[in-house]
């Protein structure tokens, strides 16, 4: 494909999230990266953008707005930013894609809404755990009526940057809101602990399902099949372990990075980056 | 007011020695050792004895604390509510605390229990993570509460990580700092070090939680005491996670020997003790090969009993569980990895 048929992206914050994400989109043929917006001149992560030859500013979303139009923006600072964001470029026309976990555009998970999603101009993506654990869930609720949902994320120290941290009540909310959006189950439990073991442990997401009346195989073979979606997109999507017991299903996923652009524990970093560029590229796709 | 290391935080106006604060988390430590099934009889009797003994602080609530009643650590018998207005209601004099981690509670949960009458919040991170506490200990002083930040599985981090961490807690407006000893892990020397180190990096008063792994949890509390901690917990009994934590009426009596002022009578807390025994337990928690072998692997004291499950459901020795669990430094919170390292031995032995 030609450069000038790519879509012209803009990613907006400079952490952990947002270099990860200007990377991925580098590799992405249909993508151009056009801005990688931060707010601090000095700081590491506008530093390995520039570093990467990408162009960059330190002027936050308002030099985004001023850069003129683009056709997608990734939202990759933090919960209390994102509403002035939206608000900020909602009048551009651009498409929005919320890496921060507001809840406040469309909740979007790759396979299950990427299809419709092209109508809105303003997703979110819910949470890391929420990516890992959201298709699964999904999966295993075509096969029963979940009465609970209990989801446990682990995640590295090293893995979590400060906005992260900063927005963990805003992680359990919106993660819970979307598990019942999609599963139907009406009590949902999140839980996230953040491990200080040292070598840093991978991305794990532990779920537990508590429902009547389900037959084991059908759901078994829904969950290798909701995994093996997921890894069209994040290769190192694994079941790491399942247990179908009479009333209850319990399902973990770990996420490692593959290839040599995020360290072995960076999973969650991973799953939401690759959802994001999936969901943009779709999008590009779409508006054709 | 500063204060600092072993100025007095809680003197009485007749009694001139320096005074040392008793946080009493019984109903909420304890709850490890029973599978989270405190009833509203159990923290009735023990809150009405402990507020009669005049331990300044009854901490209650689940034993990971406010939102943490789930199937991976457990479900309590009773809700966040139920727990705290029971405990309130007891309550005359003693202050009510609770103790919440960011990531098992949320603001919301906090909201709640300073509404129930909770007085001292205590907000937790794992050692190396205080800047989660941030906003939590930020909501605790904006509702009024008394804010408290702890890093638990403390021995995983060096002594000046340590004081870094909770000069961080500080700056976000904790009104007490300092650390557990969630895994039993040591011994007098190393509070020592680490009590001196965050005392020396903090201005308000430093809070030592031990556990009796190794035996050592009141030994280790009096060394805290020695170094300049002037918070300590201690729960009747030591009715705790695993070993169990610091014995409440064994401190009281070492403290009141060693010329510390607690303001807990003894007879007054020997009661409250025996009302612990005779309300809240089977047998008082007890030093078993399980928990030694935890203590030195640095394990959370709150995996006695899934690990004893897990064990049991695999067909695995439970030391050796223990012991895989403390290589991969798996924390509170991470019960969902019990039964995989238990299923990998299994295989390993085949």
């Amino acid at each position: 494909m030609a450069a000038e048929e790519r879509r012209r992206v803009a990613v907006l914050g400079a952490g952990l999230i947002g270099i990860d994400l200007a990377g991925k989109i580098t590799r992405s043929s249909k993508l151009e990266l056009a801005l990688v917006a931060g707010r601090r001149r000095d700081s590491l992560g506008l530093r390995r953008a520039a570093e990467m030859g990408l162009p960059t500013t330190a002027g936050g979303v308002r030099a985004v707005v001023e850069a003129g139009a683009f056709d997608v923006v990734f939202d990759a600072t933090n919960a209390d930013s994102h509403a002035e964001h939206w608000a900020a470029l909602r009048p551009t026309g651009t498409t929005l894609i919320d890496l921060t976990p507001t809840g406040l555009g469309t909740v979007t998970v790759p396979g299950l809404e990427g299809h419709r999603s092209a109508a809105h101009r303003h997703l979110n993506l819910v949470s890391c755990g929420g990516q890992a654990s959201i298709p699964v869930l999904h999966a295993i609720a075509q096969r029963c009526t979940p009465t609970y949902i209990e989801v446990v994320s682990t995640g590295a120290s090293a893995s979590a940057g400060p906005a992260t941290r900063l927005n963990l009540d805003q992680y359990i909310a919106t993660t819970s809101a979307a598990i019942r959006t999609f599963t139907g189950a009406r009590e949902v439990k999140v839980m996230v602990n953040i491990s200080p073991a040292r070598p840093a442990p991978p991305f794990r997401v532990a779920m537990t399902v508590l429902a009547d009346n389900f037959r084991p195989a059908p759901v078994r073979t829904s969950i290798a099949a909701a995994a093996e979606a997921v890894r069209a997109y994040v290769p190192g999507f694994k079941v790491a372990s399942l247990a179908v017991d009479p009333g209850r299903i319990q399902v973990a996923v770990e996420v490692t990075p593959s290839g040599r652009h995020l360290p072995h524990h960076a999973g969650s970093v991973d799953i939401i980056n690759a959802a994001a560029v999936l969901l943009a590229e779709q999008s590009a796709a779409a508006s054709r | 007011m500063k204060m600092k290391g072993t100025t007095p935080v809680n003197s009485t106006p007749n009694d001139p020695r320096p005074s040392v604060l008793i946080h009493d988390p019984t109903l909420r430590d304890g709850h490890h050792a029973v599978g989270h099934r405190l009833d509203a009889g159990q923290l009735r009797a023990y809150a009405t004895a402990a507020n009669a003994a005049r331990v300044p602080v009854v901490e209650v609530g689940h034993g990971n604390g406010l939102g943490a009643s789930s199937l991976q650590i457990g479900r309590a018998l009773l809700d966040d509510a139920t727990m705290l207005t029971t405990v309130r209601e007891a309550l005359t004099s003693s202050k009510m605390g609770v103790f919440m981690a960011p990531g098992w509670g949320t603001s919301e949960d906090l909201t709640a229990a300073v509404d129930l009458g909770a007085d001292v919040v205590r907000i937790a991170a794992h050692c190396t993570e205080a800047d989660v506490t941030e906003r939590h200990l930020g909501t605790a002083r904006a509702l009024g509460a008394e804010a408290q930040g702890v890093l638990l599985m403390s021995h995983m981090a060096s002594p000046e990580r340590l004081a870094e961490q909770c000069a961080l807690m500080a700056k976000y407006g904790a009104q007490a700092v300092g650390i557990m000893d969630s895994a039993g892990h040591y011994l007098p020397g190393d509070v020592i070090e680490r009590v001196q180190a965050i005392a020396s990096a903090v201005d308000v008063p430093v809070i030592f939680h031990g556990h009796n792994n190794l035996g050592l949890a009141v030994a280790n509390s009096l060394a805290a005491v020695e170094a300049g901690a002037s918070v300590i917990d201690a729960t009747a009994r030591g009715f705790g996670a695993g070993a169990g934590n610091t014995q409440l009426e064994a401190l009281v009596a070492v403290l009141d020997r060693r010329g510390f002022d607690t303001g807990i009578g003894l007879r007054e807390v020997l009661s409250a003790a025996d009302a612990a025994a005779d309300h809240l337990m089977k047998a008082p928690p007890s030093i078993d090969s399980i928990a030694v072998a935890g203590g030195l692997a640095g394990v959370f004291s709150g995996f006695k009993c899934p690990v004893l499950e897990a064990a049991r459901a695999e067909g695995v020795d439970a030391i050796d569980l223990f012991l895989a669990l403390g290589e991969r430094q798996i924390v509170a919170g991470q019960e969902d990895l019990i039964g995989d390292v238990a299923r990998q031995l299994k295989a390993g032995s085949r």
